[in-house]
């Protein structure tokens, strides 16, 4: 137990901060767009927009393929990631920590230059397409259910494989050898102690798929052509080609948070405290199993890992071909670089510059906050713990939306300002820097502090004296995350940025829905190359704390 | 160097008590032990003079000098941790220098005042050294010389041996025990290990359930225990429950099942229920014929269970009325003791510890 009394000002400020800022810039906003939803041209409150809205077949349709496109991808990232986890805990599959850091990059490329890749390729124009067609072979489409489905498998099974991996892994080996004692073949050992064991871990892996599903705005964007999708719709109808209606789209957003809140909670409450301790001290041993089943677990593993980040090498190589109009010239080149760049290279410095304020001011905010709730235990930082997860539940659209709204007049304008573009990055990744503080902090003993306190150094000097120092690695590792994964934003950055801060995810969705498909690619890897070499850089650092990820 | 006074200090997490209104006066250069098993709020008690958990009653003194409201880096004491809290990322001589630089010494004095802490503690030389190129003893010493430099007034130690293997534990401890008494400094020290309670105090308090049982020197606490739970935690001990007979003069005669039990206790009615506590040393056999001492009493018994635990033999013997009474032996027993055998046994009755029956 720490001292309240004596050291209570620290905790208190740190948590008023960060109240304040949550308060401002994520409660507000989303209040906002609640609000606004509620109210009729003259102000005036009505439900008129939600029985327009949900009236309309098309809206219907957008939160039932929502939901259903959601659920199917969540169930196929399970079939992948369930049998892949157990691949890599208890199969003799050669590469294994090859294939995990492999395995750890689709969670932060950006997914929809994963979709973009699939519609360069299966795309109706696309590369496979073509020499299919040219051979006189049948095509079908990817638009639509298969192509979503098919990217988001791909791109969310990492947060199905981490806490599954780990979970196999956590499994005492003595419980097998306990089954197997009683007397049950190995194969009902695995279905009667350690697949239940690991049980919720997957479901609360599955519930975070899930979600993802519902806030991606990139994916259906590129992918899912005419199809009705809740977040896209939510943009549409707040941009408005014709005419902007923040009524309306105040009605999807409040959709998608409240379909986004419930998974969110039942991941938190039900599942999270559903775990199984079986607390094994090593982790259990591979299996001796015959060739075939050891080369049907390699082939898979390396398959999953391998066909996950093929859109992104294609990509990648595409960039480097020539483009003549929208068609593909089998020509090294670096023209659509040049093309890039020479159009302008300030989205490039815009990426660079937002990323980096965002990284060190979620980092700034992030880190005490996690220091406060994993020191000091009190009811006001319960209260910090609920509401510093919240973002998680808010989809990019509806923060992106919500903060326009709120910020647009009164007497804090931002709605246009680089300012806003970095609150809304540092709201999103905040909950990302809370747990990663708190998982290194649960590794470094309270003793260290209370000792430097001993020796007469004041609370605030040892943190930023002694803690910060210790927690350096997981520091740098968070904020490495969150520069990659606000360098590949998308979801927020359409609705906040104004013409001169347009970044390169801009460049790429603008690009997408107008003709520079060459121009389309090279920005496209650039975003690959600004967030796959960092992490590899620090990917050691990051290793230990993958897990603080989900 | 300060004596510690401790006042009607209470501690309450919740509904649970953890320290109940405890006073206790720790004299200037004692060592003085808080001794109980975990959960009797001994740690609680040591943070509290720390200043790492807070009092919701009663003061705490350093001499004259009230301290139980200053922040725990202006205490100015020196606290040895169960897990050592070496800092990783501080070298050996950085680990020491830490409490030095809070304080604004002079960096020509820190160089000097480090190389004198460590060569009190048998560290010469390991100044440059990282801690995790350290064995478990070594970090120990890092942390007990890193209390010391500071010139605290009282060190605290928080079951500072607890994580060392059994050999280093005694040699340890007495290596405490004699740094504390060469720069005569006053320590607090909390342990639940009995006999490195006896083994290092000047004086002990046991605690139980956040209360005192008994303070007193070593030798007091085991041989005169005040309560059973006393008698109990500072060893092995034959603790017999009975009814008193008579009492002459503070000469008091309890029966126990079918024998009668003589000792000394004040203030003991006739017909009161009593426990009493007889340590297994204090019991001897007779041999075949021979008389008990002077004074002393006699018991009949009958040999049951014989366990070789090492070094001692240990024999449990029933009395009449089916009274368990254990016995120690440091050599062999005599060849005559053997499960079934009848003996007769004899003891001092000034070793016999009377308390209210528990």
């Amino acid at each position: 137990m720490i001292a309240l009394r004596s050291r209570s000002v620290f905790p208190l400020t740190v948590a008023a901060v960060a109240l304040l800022f949550l308060g401002l810039f994520l409660l507000y906003p989303v209040i906002a767009v609640f609000h606004v939803s509620f109210l009729d041209k003259t102000g005036a409150f009505t439900l008129d927009n939600y029985v327009r809205i949900l009236g309309r077949s098309f809206y219907q349709q957008s939160l039932w393929n929502s939901l259903g496109i959601g659920a199917l991808a969540t169930l196929a990232a399970t079939a992948v990631g369930v049998p892949l986890a157990f691949c890599l805990a208890r199969l003799p599959v050669p590469g294994k920590s090859a294939i995990l850091v492999l395995a750890a990059l689709p969670l932060v490329l950006p997914s929809f230059v994963g979709a973009y890749a699939l519609v360069l390729l299966f795309g109706r124009a696309g590369i496979v397409t073509h020499a299919l067609q040219s051979l006189g072979l049948p095509t079908g489409s990817i638009y639509g259910t298969p192509g979503l489905v098919w990217v988001y498998t791909l791109t969310l099974y990492p947060y199905v494989l981490l806490p599954t991996l780990a979970a196999f892994k956590a499994v005492d080996v003595s419980i097998e050898e306990a089954g197997q004692n009683l007397g049950a073949s190995r194969w009902r050992v695995f279905w009667t102690v350690i697949l239940p064991v690991v049980i919720p871990s997957v479901l609360s892996g599955a519930l975070l798929v899930f979600m993802e599903t519902l806030e991606n705005f990139g994916v259906p964007f590129v992918l899912a052509e005419d199809k009705p999708i809740l977040a896209v719709e939510a943009y549409k109808l707040f941009v408005g080609e014709v005419a902007a209606n923040s009524a309306s789209a105040g009605v999807l957003a409040t959709l998608l948070v409240a379909c986004t809140t419930a998974a969110l909670l039942l991941q938190r409450y039900y599942l999270g405290r559903r775990r199984f301790a079986t607390g094994a001290r090593t982790a259990p041993p591979e299996l001796r199993v015959g060739h075939g089943l050891r080369w049907l677990a390699t082939a898979f593993s390396w398959g999953v890992a391998l066909a996950a980040l093929l859109p992104f090498l294609t990509v990648l190589a595409i960039a480097f071909l020539e483009y003549r109009g929208p068609v593909l010239h089998p020509n090294l080149s670096l023209g659509n670089f040049a093309d890039l760049w020479h159009r302008s290279s300030r989205p490039l410095v815009n990426t660079v510059t937002l990323a980096t304020s965002a990284a060190l001011g979620a980092a700034l905010l992030g880190v005490p906050v996690g220091y406060v709730l994993t020191r000091f235990r009190s009811g006001l930082s319960s209260i910090l713990d609920v509401v510093a997860m919240m973002p998680f539940a808010i989809a990019g659209t509806v923060l992106g939306i919500g903060l326009v709204v709120a910020f647009n007049s009164g007497p804090l304008v931002l709605t246009g300002t680089p300012v806003i573009m970095v609150i809304a990055y540092m709201v999103r990744k905040l909950p990302f820097n809370v747990r990663a503080s708190s998982a290194i902090l649960h590794q470094l003993d309270p003793s260290l502090e209370e000792a430097s306190i001993n020796l007469g150094v004041s609370p605030v000097r040892t943190f930023v004296q002694l803690t910060v120092p210790l927690m350096l690695g997981g520091i740098v590792g968070g904020m490495v995350l969150t520069w990659v994964t606000v360098a590949s934003e998308l979801s927020s950055t359409v609705i906040l940025y104004s013409g001169p801060w347009a970044t390169m995810t801009v460049v790429m969705f603008e690009a997408l829905e107008g003709t520079g498909a060459g121009i389309a690619a090279a920005a496209a890897a650039v975003l690959i190359l600004a967030t796959a070499l960092p992490l590899l850089l620090v990917y050691r650092l990051l290793r230990r704390y993958e897990l603080a990820m989900t | 160097m300060t004596a510690i006074s401790i006042e009607g200090v209470e501690k309450r997490f919740g509904t649970v008590t953890a320290v109940a209104a405890i006073s206790l006066a720790v004299n200037d250069g004692e060592f003085f032990t808080l001794l109980g098993p975990s959960g009797c709020g001994k740690t609680t008690l040591l943070r509290m003079v720390a200043g790492f958990a807070d009092l919701d009653a009663g003061a705490i003194r350093f001499g004259e000098r009230r301290i139980d409201r200053l922040p725990p880096h202006r205490r100015n004491t020196g606290m040895v941790f169960q897990n050592y809290a070496v800092f990783p990322n501080l070298t050996v001589a950085g680990n020491v220098a830490y409490g030095l630089r809070a304080r604004g010494v002079a960096p020509a004095a820190i160089v000097e005042r480090v190389a004198r802490a460590l060569a009190l503690v048998r560290l010469d030389g390991f100044g440059e050294r990282w801690p995790h190129q350290l064995s478990g003893g070594q970090l120990q010493r890092v942390a007990i010389a890193r209390a010391l430099v500071i010139e605290p007034e009282v060190l605290l130690l928080d079951e500072p041996l607890s994580n060392l293997d059994a050999k280093l534990r005694v040699e340890m401890r007495g290596e405490i025990r004699q740094l504390q008494q060469a720069l005569g400094i006053t320590a607090l020290y909390v342990t639940h290990d009995q006999e490195e309670a006896l083994a290092i105090s000047d004086r002990i308090a046991v605690m139980r359930a956040g209360s005192l049982e008994q303070i007193g020197p070593p030798a007091e606490i085991y041989s005169r225990p005040a309560t059973a739970f006393v008698a109990e935690f500072m060893g092995v001990t034959n603790l017999l429950t009975g009814t008193v007979l008579g009492n002459a003069g503070g000469r008091l005669r309890i029966g126990v099942g079918g024998i009668e039990l003589v000792a000394h206790g004040r203030g003991v009615a006739k017909d009161s229920r009593v426990s009493l506590s007889l340590r297994p040393e204090t019991l001897r056999l007779l041999r075949p014929g021979e008389a008990e001492p002077a004074r002393w009493s006699r018991i009949e018994a009958v040999v049951g269970r014989i366990e070789l635990l090492g070094a001692t033999t240990r024999v449990e013997c029933v009395a009449a009325g089916d009274v368990t009474l254990r016995l120690v032996f440091l050599d062999l027993v005599p060849g005559a003791v053997v499960p079934g055998a009848s003996v007769a046994l004899t003891y001092d009755p000034d070793r016999v510890a009377v308390f209210p029956a528990a």
